[in-house]
């Protein structure tokens, strides 16, 4: 476990409050993922690169699950998008942060990470291939699926131990 | 986007229904009885064991131990049930796994279950 506090992207003050450690490169960056995400769970509701983050409530009652998501689905949305909205808004403005925006960040991060994991579609757990391999395709994603599972620990980790 | 220039995503997986289980969700006979409906979380390749903890931890105010040995029980078993209770209970529960991105369920405790 990492504790070591003052080297990673997130650094928990005394009054409760937490400092954003990222680059100006690295805050576009995240702008850019939040954006797209916005997109994707706004759009189109079937659209399979978002299932994972719509999951299904009653499995085994499917007339009850598709109640559920008439009307909880919109408030999921609704819910997502408030945290991007923020994360964005403080990604560009102040730092540092208050605990309820890093809980948004913390969702946001790992909404993004669940989007591009069901992507690479990532199915076994710790079989994730090396992130350096150049002749891979795909190894831009991976070094992104790689970052933000990075980025999430710190972010758990900084409130972990509180 | 980075999210569309990538090999297009591959159809949905069977059901959780369908390829889970069914024996050892009861809670005791007295807790189901006030408590018909139960909470499950599954196990995913994706979600950060730490992250479930933590998610655990915040949603129901269960201490570090607790929350680590359901997260274990997730990682292990393949499913651990989180909480229990009314229907709009549980729903509301499901609810907010869900915003926090882990794949929860809800079912009606009982033989069938």
């Amino acid at each position: 476990m990492r504790r070591r506090r003052q080297s990673g992207p997130i650094e928990s003050n005394d009054d409760g409050t937490y400092t954003l450690n990222l680059g100006e490169y690295e805050k576009e960056v995240l702008t850019s993922f939040t954006d797209q995400l916005k997109q994707l769970i706004t759009g189109d509701a079937d659209d399979p690169r978002v299932r994972r983050l719509f999951p299904v409530a009653y499995a085994q009652d499917e007339e009850a699950n598709n109640e559920y998501q008439r009307f909880m689905r919109e408030e999921l949305v609704a819910s997502r998008v408030a945290a991007i909205d923020q994360v964005t808004g403080f990604l560009s403005g102040h730092d540092p942060i208050t605990a309820a925006e890093l809980s948004g960040l913390m969702m946001t991060i790992n909404g993004l990470r669940l989007v591009m994991g069901t992507l690479l579609d990532v199915t076994d757990d710790g079989a994730e291939p090396e992130f350096d391999d150049e002749d891979d395709p795909l190894a831009a994603q991976w070094q992104l699926y790689g970052w933000l599972g990075w980025f999430l620990e710190w972010i758990v980790d900084a409130q972990a131990s509180d | 986007m980075i999210f569309v220039n990538i090999v297009s995503p591959r159809p949905a997986p069977r059901t959780v229904a369908s390829v889970m289980p069914d024996e050892d969700l009861r809670l005791d006979e007295d807790t189901a009885q006030d408590h018909p409906w139960i909470v499950l979380v599954w196990n995913d390749p994706i979600n950060l064991m730490s992250y479930v903890t933590l998610v655990l931890q915040k949603l129901f105010g269960y201490s570090k131990e607790k929350a680590t040995a359901l997260m274990l029980d997730v990682h292990e078993k393949g499913r651990a049930v989180v909480s229990s209770g009314t229907r709009e209970k549980a729903e509301i529960d499901v609810f907010h796994l869900h915003e926090h991105g882990l794949w929860a369920t809800m079912q009606k405790d009982g033989p069938d279950s």
